[in-house]
């Protein structure tokens, strides 16, 4: 089911027509209804720095990484932290230096302190969906946030049905078998 | 023709009929009826339908504002996890009508004014929202057992029911299928085995960690029950969809296959009834007679408004009623309005919590299926009971994804290693609640606090001690048989709490009784000292048992119905 498809919430409170604040001026972080278009920056500096987010986003996680998220998160973290854009160019470089295609490769060269920090904010932001975790934090994901897929074999989303009325079962897979997400 | 006096005569027929007319107005206008209900939740509701069945009208008034489902669905989603085990937290409440917020210890003592060594344990959670608490319950429907109803002449503790199980029996079958409760048709797995009806729907399926925590239980000669849900199972019931295993019945099932009282407002006013929402109710006049003429509330631009009617009933909650008779204090009930006995706010019952966190090799799971669908129940019965209270014990089924999830990255992992950590800490860990029986004690009390809210009201104030009876059975009794339960399910690691906490099923401060000294309310919920004054729901509960109350409460809602109907129809 696609985001704008679901619920009873009315359109305009779906997470994906979010509006981003990007400086002085408004993206639109969303999409025509029924489609999923991934956002289009109307700048291209913002566009390089979301798809250097994205790049590097993509070697720390090795998993599917939704772009709307992405831009959000890319945007809330350059201005939560102003030494984040340089960080972004630091760490891919260290990747880009051991060739790593997964975060294994390079997670080890990068140095302790402010670079490994942001390292662990950028993987943990795409997994709990959220930068800050505490009262009033802005939400940046749920049913996308990653926490859920290593166990979404068996467990729902909560709000999210298993599949249909009293659709489900006392089995459950061995531990080691670890979704594909 | 005399023009004068056909002039008189037609005067005199209009100042007849108009009187008729301002009479008839009087009943369907805004501010009367023939029963007034203070409270929209689940004993509300339950009486506003069977009044309103049986030709009568009614209004009522709720504190809170009325909201959409999918409102509290979204501000569930857009919680940060770490707020998402706070189910108030997707109801915000209006600066009029308070309620406990457990985000912060700080924000928690803002509403609730609580003292005495267990304050902690009287956090009661409600939100004051049209519908109520059964917006965010987890929908468990237990009836007390014949021996819960007879503490007194069994255990020679607490009191006697002064009715038998027999007499609410029906009124428990009633309540089932007027808000659908579904749960097994084989009697050894009933709770107690002592029904005239089946249930309305057939047991929900466990989810792989109720199999394993059943299995586990029996191998210590103990049964875990499939738990009776107000929860639609395999059919839809009353409009509203079966289960689909959306795991978040708390804090809201986002398509009402469980029951809240939420889904009754619309039937209610399609049968007539009126509601008014964001009417705090503030005080209760009596007249002359002390019968009950008038509620007063205040609306969220603090203008007070005067409600009539013939029969009125308080179904506020088991702390917001209690509150509502003490405020209403005058010169014929200078303790408060029905409080002739003393007993107004006395009593105040719950199921004091504690909680085993267990570490386990082998995966259990959970997040399959409703969060809660099943219970030990059996260990709230036995002898031990006139020296200390009984346990039931509860595998909790709320999805542990995000707890894995967040432990897995505070602990800074990254790609493989995390997801796997994450999924260990998910399906390898798990809670098991005990909640615990607890006598009423006149010393547990509630009163109004010298704080004032936003309306200017006083907060409510309770002293609450959960008694040797309660620190005793978990010493000697369900502490270490949930050690034995853990060891069984092959647990590497146990931490018990040792604070008891709150379980949200707030009884006894308007208790019931046949003695009027010793009592607030009689067999029917009728409060002793005035004749058109009922207080059905939790508060009237003489004696908690271990079990979830709403069932009783609703029970006790339906035989309060019943009276409240054949009073009014006779004027």
């Amino acid at each position: 089911m696609s985001p704008s498809d679901r619920d009873d919430a009315p359109p305009d409170f779906s997470l994906f027509r979010r509006k981003i604040v990007v400086g002085g001026g408004l993206l639109l972080g969303g999409l025509a209804a029924g489609t999923r278009i991934p956002a289009a920056p109307s700048d291209s500096a913002t566009a390089d720095f979301a798809s250097q987010f994205m790049q590097l986003s993509s070697l720390l996680i090795p998993h599917q990484l939704d772009p709307n998220v992405g831009l959000r998160l890319a945007v809330a973290l350059r201005t939560k932290d102003p030494g984040f854009t340089g960080h972004l160019a630091t760490l891919l470089d260290i990747a880009k230096k051991k060739n790593a295609r997964i975060v294994e490769e390079f997670f080890s060269d990068i140095p302790d302190g402010p670079l490994k920090d942001t390292a662990l904010l950028i993987i943990s932001a795409w997994y709990l969906g959220v930068i800050v975790d505490a009262p009033g934090a802005e939400v940046f994901a749920y049913e996308l946030a990653l926490m859920y897929q290593p166990t979404i074999d068996v467990m729902t989303i909560p709000t999210y049905a298993i599949s249909g009325p009293n659709g489900w079962t006392s089995e459950a897979p061995p531990l080691n078998s670890m979704p594909t997400f | 023709m005399d023009v004068g006096g056909s002039a008189a005569q037609f005067y005199a027929y209009l100042l007849i009929r108009l009187g008729f007319e301002e009479r008839a107005s009087l009943m369907t206008n805004e501010d009367s009826a023939d029963v007034v209900i203070v409270g929209t939740g689940i004993v509300g509701c339950l009486i506003a339908q069977q009044i309103l069945d049986a030709g009568l009208s009614v209004l009522m008034l709720e504190a809170g504002p009325r909201v959409d489902r999918w409102r509290i669905v979204e501000n569930f989603r857009n919680l940060p996890p770490a707020l998402r085990l706070h189910f108030d937290a997707p109801y915000p409440p209006k600066a009029w009508a308070p309620h406990m917020e457990s985000y912060t210890d700080a924000a928690a003592a803002e509403y609730l004014q609580l003292e005495g060594p267990n304050a902690r344990a009287y956090r009661q959670g409600y939100v004051r929202y049209a519908g109520g608490a059964t917006w965010h319950w987890a929908g468990i429907c237990w009836r007390l057992t014949p021996q819960d109803m007879r503490l007194k002449s069994l255990y020679g503790v607490a009191r006697d029911w002064d009715f038998d199980y027999d007499t609410l029996e029906p009124y428990y079958t009633r309540a089932e299928y007027a808000i659908g409760v579904c749960g097994p048709s084989d009697s050894s797995l009933q709770w107690p085995p002592r029904r005239s009806k089946p249930y309305p729907m057939g047991p929900l399926p466990f989810g792989p960690g109720e199999q394993r925590f059943t299995e586990a239980a029996a191998r210590l000669g103990l049964k875990n029950l499939p738990s009776a849900q107000a929860r639609n199972s395999r059919i839809a019931y009353d409009g509203r969809p079966p289960c689909c295993g959306n795991n978040n019945c708390i804090p809201v099932c986002p398509i009402a296959a469980k029951y809240d009282a939420a889904t009754a407002l619309p039937k209610i006013e399609a049968k007539g009834g009126r509601i008014l929402a964001n009417a705090v109710a503030y005080r209760v006049e009596t007249d002359q007679k002390n019968a009950i003429a008038a509620v007063h509330y205040f609306d969220p631009d603090k203008r007070t408004h005067r409600i009539t009617g013939k029969i009125f009933i308080l179904a506020c909650n088991g702390i917001e009623t209690p509150k509502l008779l003490l405020l209403s204090k005058d010169e014929r009930n200078p303790n408060g309005v029905a409080n002739s006995s003393d007993q107004v706010g006395r009593n105040m019952m719950d199921q004091p919590k504690l909680v085993a966190e267990l570490t386990l090799a082998e995966p259990l799971w959970t997040g399959v299926g409703p969060v809660q669908g099943s219970s030990i129940m059996q260990t709230s019965q036995g002898d031990f009971r006139s020296r200390h209270g009984g346990a039931l014990f509860r595998f909790n089924n709320l999805a542990r994804s995000a707890f894995g999830g967040v432990a897995a990255v505070r602990k800074g992992l990254v790609g493989r290693a995390l997801d796997e950590e994450i999924r260990r800490l998910s399906a390898c860990t798990a809670e098991i609640a005990i909640e615990h029986e607890l006598l009423p004690d006149p010393n547990n009390r509630l009163t109004l606090s010298s704080q004032k809210d936003w309306l200017g009201i006083n907060k409510p104030n309770i002293y609450y001690d959960v008694g040797d009876y309660v620190r005793g059975s978990a010493k000697e009794y369900s502490v270490p048989l949930v050690r034995k339960l853990a060891a069984e399910l092959g647990a590497t690691d146990v931490q018990v709490s040792t604070e008891f906490t709150n379980s949200d099923h707030i009884m006894g401060g308007t208790i019931m009784g046949a003695d009027s000294a010793a009592s607030v309310v009689d067999l029917d919920c009728r409060t002793h000292d005035h004749p058109n004054l009922f207080l059905p729901g939790g508060g009237a509960m003489t004696t908690a048992g271990c079990g979830n109350s709403t069932l009783t409460m609703a029970a006790l809602a339906l035989k309060a119905a019943d009276a409240i109907a054949g009073q009014a129809k006779r004027g």
